[in-house]
């Protein structure tokens, strides 16, 4: 994942172009208390064969962002013009007719979710939902749907894939269910994949295997997957790059080594040190301080500013940080970190 | 939009029922119902001094039966009046007209419009009740008055016209909105005792309790409301005055609706009791009757108020429906439902358009009750916030 | 046993089923034949996935869920009783000195009541002060003790974030002065900033006010760190438990070696290869015979599908295990 800026440069030099581009993304909501700014300024990119984790914490914009890509945000969502999200040369965000969100829901993009139960309708046998979303996207027969669809659960390790084919939803448990619906979403053979908290609610044990299927689906389809979760463990497993979101915005991002090995911004930091690690059982427990501000309260400046301990009277909360590099791949928002450009 | 630390502290320390009701006021659809609710409510309870005539047969007019609605004017070609005036109708009959009634307006009489005059006695907390059989017959005298808001010097004013007997239909349909609210009331009032009873105790103990109480509820809920109206409606004697009936009519209502509020409470019940504060205060020790008292309670009078208000519309259209084919209330007694039964004729679609008046009023008077219901329910639910 | 504060003797809970009014009755085995001591002043923790039985059996130890079988002795300065037998006059007794934390921050605060009233209801249900002042007092003291600001006494709880919530929480266990906590999940719904900031202030507290912690909790990571002592549970059996730093430099038990290598490490590094357990976890209703774990175990052989391993102690120290071939693996 490279910045916005260094686009143009990677670009001409790389034989693959990026999958996904996000620029200048602005999302707001439109509430009873106000407008609430939820994503500002974001710009990301991935390529094939590429994870991405998103990582934050409640009110980071993490799950809106990749809504947006699939145009899932509810109906008082504003997207400021200005914003784009390319997906394969076309602006996801001008599209307005459900035909042209058809292209890319469930076509080129899939989306699996935190709770399973969401995904599958409850009356309806998951082998039915799964051919009716083949058909809807691809030219082929009932019959050949269905031999795609038993395929696909073979391959994320479900026994008896037949007979799972025939069964609800609430029959299966509830790690056989996140995998049917990483089946269900990969059938369709997407290029990107969204997946948003998808082993958050399962046992370790089940959530160790969810993410062994990811990685090896990402091997063998060469998909761009963007991770999304608060758990930095997974992260760290599962992850090429890493971007972190505070209120919205991305902190900081870059290789996952480079970034937990040697974290920049203050957020990232603190993050690092309030989590508790197993292999390190002396290491304190560093909380950050204060409270993560309502978003209809947005500080000025700097988002994080309130809560910094590198915070400087004048500067964080006046100047808004940009995301300039502090190396190679690795870039950091922050004023007080001295970076190529300063 | 900055706010003011002094109304975030007013928001942090509000209480819950300070939110809703500050919710509900900012939703404009509901104010307005409510403010039209409120309007007709108090019109309602003033029918008597808001009326010029009295709406039973004694306040009949028989020189003008079946007449058109009579609105005053301040002005015509005789010159402009400050107090407001009615032409004079006389009766005309001949051979013009087919020998049917028609009414001519006498554009030279003027009879103007008295303020605040005496009039037809009206009475409040009266109640004279003839139980059948036993001597309980009790009598209250009440008060009674005989002022009313307008009238007129000479000859009689009907500002929604008149039925067949004479009758003055503006006070007829105000006189019908408070006996419709009142029975709604009632009913209401019934079905609600009921439904706190059965329902609070399913919805409290659970288990098998609860098990009984809802295949009793299911019972009831199951027979088919119209005939079982009719039967009992029917059952009812002749002999029995119109306040009785009235009684008994409220009565009905509330055992038929009952059901419905009564499952309304049993979930309210249930969900609530499974919360965690409420095993918090378990594991303090706490008896049944705190946490009935300090927990349940003030959670469910939110929602039972709501359910309170949504259900009205139902008990008012219930009983328009009964009066309507006329096993409810009758003659002498208005309701809504009895003046629409008059509507009914062929004969009055083509000539006296003005007796669907009352139609507008129970329209109305439904619809505000429902946007009134939907903004408290609005305002009251929690999904709301999260 | 002198300096235990909880004795869990060989507890049982089962909770009966029926699907509906025709079907036939089932059990679930929620808990079965637990022993664990909880010594006074530790800190020990339950973990396990779910349908392990921890939040039942924590809240059996609470009193607040029945005992179908054996004994839960609170052994109380002047005498020990058991909680599975328990009179009425006992039970008002143990209710001051034993308290929950519950996990949803959200769910467990009621919203009609301030802040002060809901820390203070304790104090007023079991009529432990005699005059609103004094109920002023403590709830004051507790409140600061929490890190509350005192001026948010009056406010309700819609003004607050998860982990001021999870304060309050924490605030109105501890105004009793109990002697013994259960914190049941408590960190689970909070922000990982937030968490630390709970968990400090859980070990604060410890020692200020001398007390006791069970802590239930599915994230081992957590656990490692704030722990004196783990127990790992499985279909609800104790299938491990060991001093923390023993237990997870050194875990014994099949089950507990492939939970620990599934947490995801946060070096990028250290790629650690789960041990995958085949199969999904059993119900409750229909425990696999001899050894739960049996069906998923990879050392699996016949005699572990016909006898029960017992929590054994190894080597005379203070790390039990129940395993059949502890001593082949």
């Amino acid at each position: 994942m490279v910045s916005a800026m260094r686009l143009t440069l990677i670009e001409t030099n790389s034989y693959m172009t990026n999958l996904l581009e996000i620029k200048n993304l602005n999302v707001e909501f439109d509430t009873d208390e106000g407008r609430i700014l939820a994503v500002n300024n974001l710009f990301l990119s991935l390529k094939e064969g590429e994870v991405l984790g998103i990582v934050g914490e409640s009110g980071s914009g993490k799950s809106v962002t990749a809504k947006s890509i699939m145009q899932l945000n509810p109906g008082n969502t504003h997207y400021k013009s200005g914003g784009e999200i390319i997906i394969d040369d076309e602006n996801v965000l001008k599209f307005d007719s459900t035909k042209d969100l058809k292209k890319i829901r469930g076509g080129k993009v899939s989306m699996i979710f935190q709770e399973p139960m969401a995904s599958f309708a409850p009356a309806i046998k998951i082998g039915h939902q799964m051919v009716e979303q083949l058909l809807l996207h691809k030219s082929i027969d009932k019959k050949e749907a269905k031999n795609i669809s038993i395929d696909m659960l073979n391959r994320v390790g479900i026994s008896d894939a037949e007979k799972r084919f025939n069964q609800y939803a609430f029959e299966l448990s509830g790690g056989m269910r996140q995998r049917a619906m990483i089946a269900m979403a990969l059938s369709t053979m997407p290029k990107l994949l969204l997946a948003d908290e998808p082993t958050t609610a399962l046992d370790v044990t089940i959530q160790a295997q969810v993410l062994d299927l990811i990685k090896s689906i990402v091997k063998e389809y060469q998909m761009g997957v963007i991770f999304i979760t608060h758990d930095l463990g997974v992260i760290a497993q599962t992850a090429d790059y890493v971007a972190v979101m505070y209120l919205g915005c991305v902190v900081e991002s870059g290789p996952v080594r480079e970034i937990i090995k040697n974290p920049k911004h203050p957020y990232t930091i603190g993050l690092l040190e309030a989590l508790p690690d197993v292999n390190n059982l002396d290491a304190p427990l560093k909380p950050v301080p204060g409270n993560i501000p309502s978003p209809l309260e947005r500080p000025s400046g700097c988002v994080f500013h309130t809560r910094c301990n590198l915070y400087e009277e004048g500067k964080c909360n006046i100047e808004f940080p940009e995301l300039k590099n502090y190396s190679d791949d690795h870039q950091v928002a922050c004023l007080k970190v001295s970076t190529y450009e300063q | 939009m900055e706010i003011s630390s002094k109304q975030k502290e007013a928001y942090f320390t509000a209480t819950q029922m300070q939110l809703v009701t500050t919710r509900f006021f900012a939703n404009r659809a509901a104010m307005i119902a409510g403010s039209i609710l409120l309007f007709m409510i108090v019109i309602s309870l003033f029918s008597g001094f808001l009326s010029p005539y009295d709406p039973t047969i004694a306040g009949r007019d028989k020189e003008y039966e079946n007449g058109s609605p009579q609105i005053p004017i301040f002005w015509d070609h005789n010159g402009f009046s400050f107090r407001p005036f009615l032409h004079s109708k006389t009766k005309y009959r001949g051979a013009d007209t087919n020998f049917r009634w028609v009414y001519k307006v006498d554009t030279e009489n003027r009879r103007y419009i008295t303020f605040f005059p005496k009039g037809w006695e009206y009475k409040y907390f009266a109640y004279n009740i003839n139980l059948p059989g036993k001597n309980l017959d009790f009598r209250i005298p009440g008060l009674t008055f005989d002022r009313h808001l307008f009238g007129i010097d000479s000859g009689g004013i009907h500002l929604f016209g008149t039925d067949k007997a004479g009758k003055d239909l503006f006070s007829r349909t105000l006189n019908a909105i408070y006996i419709s609210l009142a029975v709604g009331t009632l009913g209401v009032f019934i079905s609600f005792v009921l439904s706190l009873i059965i329902g609070g105790i399913a919805g409290y103990y659970g288990g098998w309790i609860d098990g009984l109480c809802q295949m009793f509820t299911d019972a009831v809920r199951t027979i088919p409301p119209i005939p079982l109206f009719m039967c009992l409606a029917a059952f009812a004697p002749d002999t029995w005055s119109s306040e009785l009936r009235f009684f008994f009519i409220a009565t009905l209502l509330g055992f038929i609706g009952w059901p419905t509020l009564a499952r309304r409470v049993r979930t309210h019940l249930l969900t609530e009791r499974s919360q965690e504060y409420i095993l918090a205060a378990k594991l303090c020790g706490a008896s049944s009757t705190h946490i009935i008292i300090r927990h349940l309670l003030p959670s469910f009078t939110s929602y039972i108020i709501v359910d309170l208000v949504i259900s009205f519309p139902y008990m008012l259209l219930s009983e328009t429906a009964l009066s309507f084919i006329g096993l409810g209330l009758r003659e002498p007694v208005n309701s809504l439902g009895v003046l629409l039964q008059s509507a009914t004729k062929a004969d009055v679609l083509l000539n006296y358009q003005w007796y669907f008046l009352p139609v507008l009023f129970l329209i109305i008077l439904i619809l505000s009750f429902v946007f009134v219901g939907d903004g408290l329910r609005d305002a009251a639910d929690p999904h709301r916030n999260k | 046993m002198n300096n235990n504060l909880i004795t869990v003797k060989n507890v049982s809970v089962e909770f009966n089923y029926q699907e509906n009014v025709f079907s036939k009755k089932q059990k679930i085995q929620a808990v079965k034949n637990v022993n664990l001591n909880i010594k006074k002043g530790s800190f020990v923790g339950l973990v396990g996935e779910s349908g392990s039985g921890k939040t039942t059996l924590g809240r059996a130890i609470l009193a607040a869920n029945h005992i179908s079988s054996g004994q839960v002795i609170f052994h109380d300065e002047k005498n020990d009783y058991d909680l599975a037998n328990i009179s009425k006059k006992d039970l008002k007794d143990y209710r001051k000195k034993a308290q929950l934390i519950f996990q949803d921050p959200y769910a467990a605060l009621s919203p009609r009541m301030t802040v002060r009233d809901i820390i203070a209801e304790p104090l007023e249900v079991m009529k432990l002060t005699s005059s609103r002042e004094e109920t002023d007092e403590r709830v004051r003291s507790i409140a600061s003790k929490c890190r509350l600001n005192l001026e948010h006494l009056r406010r309700y709880p819609h003004a607050f974030s998860g982990g001021q919530r999870q304060r309050i929480s924490i605030a109105r266990a501890l105004v009793s002065s109990p002697q013994f906590i259960v914190a049941d999940e408590s960190v689970a719904a909070l922000d990982v900033s937030i968490q630390a900031d709970i968990l400090n202030l859980l070990k604060a507290l410890q020692t200020d006010l001398n007390l006791t912690y069970l802590f239930i909790s599915h994230d081992l990571s957590v656990v490692a760190h704030t722990c004196d002592e783990v127990a790992v549970m499985y279909l609800g059996r104790i299938v491990e438990q060991a001093p923390t730093r023993e237990l997870f430099s050194n875990p014994k038990h099949p089950y507990t070696k492939a939970l620990l290598s599934s947490i995801p490490s946060i070096d990028p590094d250290k790629q650690n290869k789960a041990i995958e357990l085949k199969g999904e976890i059993p119900s409750s209703m229909n425990p696999p015979s001899g050894c739960v774990f049996h069906t998923r175990c990879q050392y699996v052989n016949e005699n572990c599908k016909k006898t029960v391993p017992q929590l054994e102690k190894l080597n005379g120290s203070d790390h039990q295990a129940s395993c059949l071939r502890i001593n082949e693996i």
